[in-house]
């Protein structure tokens, strides 16, 4: 028995009782206690088993820096969470803790193995010895190492919480709220600014929870604090990074300190906080000392012990030895023994030690060992005694003991100053990184900046000891596993640079990042390198300063709410017309109608069928469209487009191909001139805001004299789109105002009127390569106007048709699909639209770069059409094409497939393709190497119905 | 996240407001066809990415939509200033 | 071979509701349904001289149902069936909008904080009266602060079912 409840004191509530399990045993203890001290209290030392040797671990710290007591607390289904420090976490009536890492039980772990054979598992073992054979790897080692490495496991269930978040913004933000962040609060709050003080802890006050001569201040200050309208005080909440301009992110746990039938609400919240000035008061943490047997649990930050027993009423042990090299180790021994500790004994390396702290000890009747050090531990499960030497070398000499604490002096929490990208400077007489300089306003405050009062001591971690480095079982980074011997070995075989030590060691990279090791290491690596730690460097700090869920970091953007999925007004009579649907960028479109047991292929070939023997209905609505205004707009297109605009007579259409100035195609489509200085553009769906966006840029940065004005009216118009031999019938008795007579309105006009007693404009336009018309109508009316016209429609046999469909019927007349049947590096000449190219312009977006070198070399990848040997077989879309089949991998590819359909039209398979000089090879036939059986496919134009387009005037 | 001064709002915004647009003051000839090869290569492709002093391009896509230039220390991510397209490189 | 579930809630789902919501603190509801006009010139006096209204100067500034909300750029949100002349022949540009846009409203003393849950503006500094485009984490809108406690968010039609539903997430907590 080691650990027990100290008779009075500590701020939990005596009164009530709280019920747990740890490891399915139940356990008990009080309001405010936290799962270490609860634990602790009831004699616990053995909290879990350690990364890669699988030692026997017990408690190392009392708060976030807890590298070694790791639990994963059980909420219910999906509320399982891994990976939580014991000292973190607040105990409730039903609390479910596991400890990790052992197999099969904490105390019997088989797997403990490794620690006797640690011999052989130094530093970079797993580079060098899974080498060998190769194949083991995949099939034997990775399997193994996986089951044996890693902390805690993953969640396989979905995660049914919710989780809250927003934005806030205050004047001055306060990270840390000990007395020097409450201090800082009070201050700011007092200027009239809106304050924010956040702390990690349940609740504020930082160390002076652990210092009763504070409490009253601290209640006082918390009341004014809560008082003040200005002032938003979150606790359990944890800054986890800073980054530009004062703009902090922080976690609040709202639930997890609750029993699961209290828990109500998000669970967490996140906080994307602006800050004028961002003070941090993030104190510092204890470093520990590294000897042999560091790791026994039992042996602890002084500091810990000193909260444990103060701020929770728990002796860490009944005989407890403290091993400092610094006052602050003096002080608590004299704390923890006013508290009813017993404190057998000092250790302390240093002989000087100042007058009043040894008076301290000898009045309080603590044997006091100045010079001397710690060299060993004896226990596995639990500290049985310590061997102490003087000066770490000389004859041995045995304590009784059952709890050792280190005070290996202060480490500054200077995380978020780094990130911040704040400067450090080496201050040598504590040992430590202080905060030097920042271009943020941004300041540190009490112990984070090096203004501590917990007194003297000597730099450097690594206590003098009998054995050479190389034979010690002295840790440094607890939680990876790290032994001093370990950086001493990455320093023999060459590393230089902390960042490649850490890398090679792993010191300082598990889920503490390293915040109580990384300072021992760097000393430890300066020492074997005999240069200044200055010269060693220091690693980065990186966002988030402690584990932090993805819960939060998602916020509201789970599920439904994910992200936005755009619909069309008419998106709802498609549903109820059991449309399937697809997505096409931020929209679903309806991608085919089946009826009754028909699948994709028998309900799209009824639906091309009866586009081109009857007429079909077609939501287009989410295609791109621009309104362009000005007596400059006919100039402006022209510029933009390969096309000529000038000439476009108002009422009249155009086919509109985009380049971007590289030349290659990035966006198409038709566009109408409704009147002189007025045009209305389409483009492709995906294709919109960047179309819009690279409009406006030319307007705003090249040719701002222009007067022509931009404006996205996508989600104004809704449209419908009316093709087939029948289309005009269907829409005939709709209008007023147009005269749909073929020779009134031809193709590729555009009329405005009215359709069902609303305003449209009306394109006559064709993607299937049959009569067409594209309905135009404003947004709110689009569902009766589609109604209107499908009623009528079924007058006429009509079939509303999806996405698959227009696919299938443009590629039959070789239209091409920006993005499809293009890929970035396509011109126009490439995609076989050298006739959209206005030869006589003596400028346009891309036109310099159609004449590099480049480009006009033969042998480029053009647009061709395929037809399959076996007309019943269809390509996959992709597939790589060669023209010889036989020859041994790694073939010549020519180029890929880019649509392939089977068309019902034609009772045969057709594809498109991007194939190396595809032009000259008409007739060749080319091969398409599947994992079936290589596909012989023959070279055609990529125009597979109505090469005369006779339909399009019907 | 970056507050951003907009030169035309005329006041700091938030990034998530802006679309960065590559690096400033790379105009467009005003007759490409004159560019030999080598020149139109240097326009399209060649850019300074410099450490430290950057002049770059913002679009305020979601406040007033403007194109404006910014010079930003690329090392520390501080913009030094932020001025209208159309005025002189600062 | 870790199996994780089916999305639970699809976005194909989400509705949007068209009674207002009343919440604690805060309520949110349709606008009037309004005549939208994006107006653009480059010289102000010429818009206002074809439209016949004043035209607010500076960005963010709104005056008479029109904001103002770039240099050549105003927002007109005026009663529906307004109808606004086309401009020809002049350097100016005026395009009906109505159909592209919802109108919501946020009202009471908790609005603030759920336009502020996905706003990183810091709308608190907001002035009554002002208006501006700005996003609601990934979703563009325009944000006009009609009264102390009353925001009138504009959003592309499309956008409205998620904004909507975003909305009604943050209410049961926003403070």
């Amino acid at each position: 028995m080691t650990g027990f409840r100290l008779a009075d004191g500590g701020r939990i509530d005596r009164r009530t009782k709280r019920n747990f399990t740890f490891d399915g045993k139940a356990r008990w203890g009080y309001a405010g206690d936290s799962l270490a001290s609860a634990l602790l209290a009831q004699g616990q030392m053995l909290f879990g088993r350690s990364f890669k040797y699988h030692r026997p671990r017990g408690i190392l710290g009392a708060g976030v820096e807890e590298p070694n007591a790791l639990v994963t607390v059980d909420r219910g289904p999906g509320r399982v969470t891994p990976n939580l420090r014991a000292p973190s976490v607040a105990i409730h009536d039903g609390l479910k803790a596991v400890s990790q890492n052992r197999f099969p039980t904490l105390k019997t772990d088989l797997i403990a193995v490794n620690n006797v054979l640690s011999a052989f598992f130094p530093a970079g073992f797993y580079n060098k010895t899974f080498m060998w054979p190769r194949a083991a790897w995949e099939k034997v080692y990775e399997p193994i190492i996986r089951r044996l490495a890693g902390l805690g496991d993953s969640p396989t269930t979905r995660d049914p919480d919710h989780y809250d978040a927003t934005y806030a913004h205050c004047e001055t933000l306060v990270v840390g709220a000990g007395p020097a962040g409450i201090a800082a609060a009070l201050e700011a709050a007092a200027t009239g600014g809106r304050v924010i003080l956040i702390d990690e802890q349940e609740e504020i006050g930082g160390g002076a929870l652990s210092d009763p001569a504070q409490w009253a201040w601290l209640a006082e200050a918390s009341a004014k604090l809560a008082a003040m309208d200005n002032v938003t005080v979150l606790s359990r909440t944890t800054a986890i990074g800073h980054y530009h301009q004062n703009f902090v992110v922080a976690a609040e746990r709202l639930t997890d300190h609750l029993a699961v039938n209290e828990a109500e609400g998000p669970r967490e919240k996140l906080w994307r906080i602006r800050a004028g000035e961002v003070v941090l008061a993030m104190g510092a943490i204890e470093r520990p000392l590294v000897f042999e047997g560091n790791d026994v649990p039992g042996v602890m930050l002084a500091s810990a012990a000193k909260t444990f027993a103060l701020r929770y009423g728990v002796a860490v042990g009944r005989k407890v030895v403290v091993m400092a090299v610094h006052d602050s180790g003096w002080r608590d021994a004299l704390a923890l023994h006013k508290a009813g500790v017993n404190i057998a004994a000092i250790v302390d390396l240093r002989r000087d030690v100042a007058s009043d702290l040894i008076e301290g000890a000898r009045d309080a009747r603590i044997a006091c060992y100045q010079g001397y050090a710690v060299t060993s531990i004896s226990g596995g499960q639990a500290v049985k005694g310590v061997t102490i030497a003087l000066a770490g070398f000389g004859k041995g000499q045995q304590l009784d003991c059952d709890a050792v604490l280190m005070a290996g002096g202060w480490t500054p929490t200077v995380h978020l100053w780094s990130h911040a990208k704040g400067t450090l400077r080496w201050d040598e007489a504590w040992g430590a990184f202080v905060p030097d300089k920042t271009h943020e306003n941004l300041r540190c405050v009490g112990a984070c900046a090096g203004a501590w009062s917990f007194g003297k001591g000597l730099p450097g971690g690594l206590l003098p000891a009998p054995k050479p480095l190389h034979e010690s079982k002295a840790f440094v980074d607890f939680q990876n596993d790290v032994k001093a011997r370990d950086i001493g070995l990455a320093v023999q075989e060459g590393f230089r640079s902390i960042e490649h030590i850490k890398r090679y060691t792993t010191n300082g990279m598990a889920t503490d990042q390293g915040k109580t090791s990384n300072l021992n290491g760097l000393q430890i690596a300066s020492g074997v390198l005999h240069r200044p730690v200055t010269e060693i460097g220091l690693t980065t700090f990186r966002p988030p300063y402690t584990p932090q869920s993805f819960g939060a970091i998602l916020g509201h953007h789970k599920e439904a709410l994910f992200q936005p999925l755009r619909k069309t007004v008419i998106d709802d009579w498609a549903a109820s017309h059991g449309a399937v649907y697809e997505n096409v960028a931020q929209w679903r479109r309806a991608r085919f109608f089946p009826q009754g047991s028909e699948d994709m292929d028998a309900a799209v070939a009824r639906e091309c069928r009866t586009v081109r023997s009857a007429v079909g209905v077609f939501d287009a609505s989410t295609l791109g469209k621009i309104e362009v205004v000005g007596s400059d707009a006919a100039e402006f297109l022209n510029r933009m487009y390969t096309n000529p605009w000038k000439s476009l007579e108002p009422g009249r259409c155009r086919y509109g191909l985009l380049l971007g100035e590289h030349g290659f195609i990035i966006d198409d489509g038709v566009s109408a001139r409704l009147a002189p200085d007025r045009f209305h553009l389409t483009t492709t769906t995906g294709g919109a805001a960047r179309v819009l966006n690279m409009m406006e840029d030319y307007l705003q940065t090249e040719w701002s004299d222009l007067d022509v004005w931009l404006t996205s009216t996508t989600e104004q118009w809704a449209v419908i789109a009316v093709q087939g031999p029948k289309a005009r019938r269907v829409i005939e008795p709709l209008m007023e105002g147009i005269d749909l007579s073929p020779e009134a309105f031809p193709h590729m006009a555009v009329r405005e009127g009215r359709i069902c007693g609303v305003e449209t404009r009306l394109f006559r336009v064709s993607f299937t390569g049959e009569l067409g018309f594209e309905v135009n109508v404003p947004a709110e009316h689009g569902r009766m106007v589609w109604e209107a016209i499908w009623a009528e429609g079924q007058k006429h046999g009509a079939v509303a048709y999806g996405t698959e469909t227009m696919h299938v019927l443009r590629a039959e007349k070789g239209f091409i699909i920006v993005g499809q049947d293009t890929d970035g590096t396509i011109t126009p000449d490439d995609a076989g639209l050298g006739w959209a190219v206005g030869k006589k312009k003596p400028d346009f977006v891309g036109k310099r770069s159609l004449a590099r070198p480049d480009i006009v070399a033969p042998g480029r990848k053009q647009l061709v059409g395929l037809l399959t040997d076996d007309p019943q077989a269809v390509l996959e879309e992709g597939a790589q094409i060669v023209a010889d089949p036989n020859q041994p991998v790694p073939m010549t590819m020519l180029g890929h497939v880019t649509s392939s359909y089977h068309s019902a039209t034609l009772g045969r398979s057709i594809a498109m393709a991007l194939v190396a000089g595809g032009r000259d090879r008409m007739g060749e036939t080319l091969h398409i190497p599947m994992p079936a059986g290589t596909i012989s496919a023959k070279v055609v134009a990529p125009m597979f119905y109505d090469p005369e387009g006779s339909r399009l005037n019907g | 996240m970056l507050l951003i001064h907009c030169p035309y709002c005329e006041e700091a915004r938030p990034e998530v407001e802006f679309a960065y647009g590559g690096e400033a003051h790379i105009a467009r000839p005003v007759d490409p066809s004159t560019y030999s090869d080598e020149q139109w290569e240097e326009f399209l492709y060649i850019r300074s990415n410099p450490r430290g002093r950057h002049h770059e391009r913002w679009r305020h896509s979601h406040g007033c939509g403007r194109f404006f230039n910014a010079v930003r220390d690329t090392v520390t991510d501080v913009f030094e200033t932020t001025y209208k397209a159309g005025e002189a490189r600062k | 071979m870790v199996e994780i579930a089916e999305i639970a809630v699809s976005a194909a789902e989400l509705k949007l509701g068209t009674e207002p919501v009343q919440g604690d603190g805060v309520r949110l509801s349709h606008a009037d349904p309004k005549a939208r006009y994006s107006l653009r010139a480059r010289d102000a006096k010429v818009l206002a001289a074809v439209i016949g209204r004043a035209l607010p100067g500076k960005i963010g500034d709104t005056d008479g149902g029109i904001a103002c909300l770039g240099p050549d750029e105003w927002y007109a949100l005026l009663p529906a069936g307004t109808d606004l002349p086309r401009v020809e022949g002049l350097p100016a540009s005026v395009v009906d909008v109505s159909s592209r846009a919802l109108g919501l409203v946020l009202e009471g003393p908790g609005a603030l904080a759920v336009l502020s849950s996905g706003c990183p503006l810091d709308l608190a500094k907001m002035g009554v009266g002002r208006a501006t485009r700005t996003v609601f984490e990934t979703v563009e809108i325009v944000v006009w602060r009609e009264a102390e406690d009353r925001w009138h968010v504009e959003v592309w039609r499309s956008f409205a079912t998620w904004l909507w539903n975003a909305f009604l997430a943050v209410m049961p907590h926003a403070k």
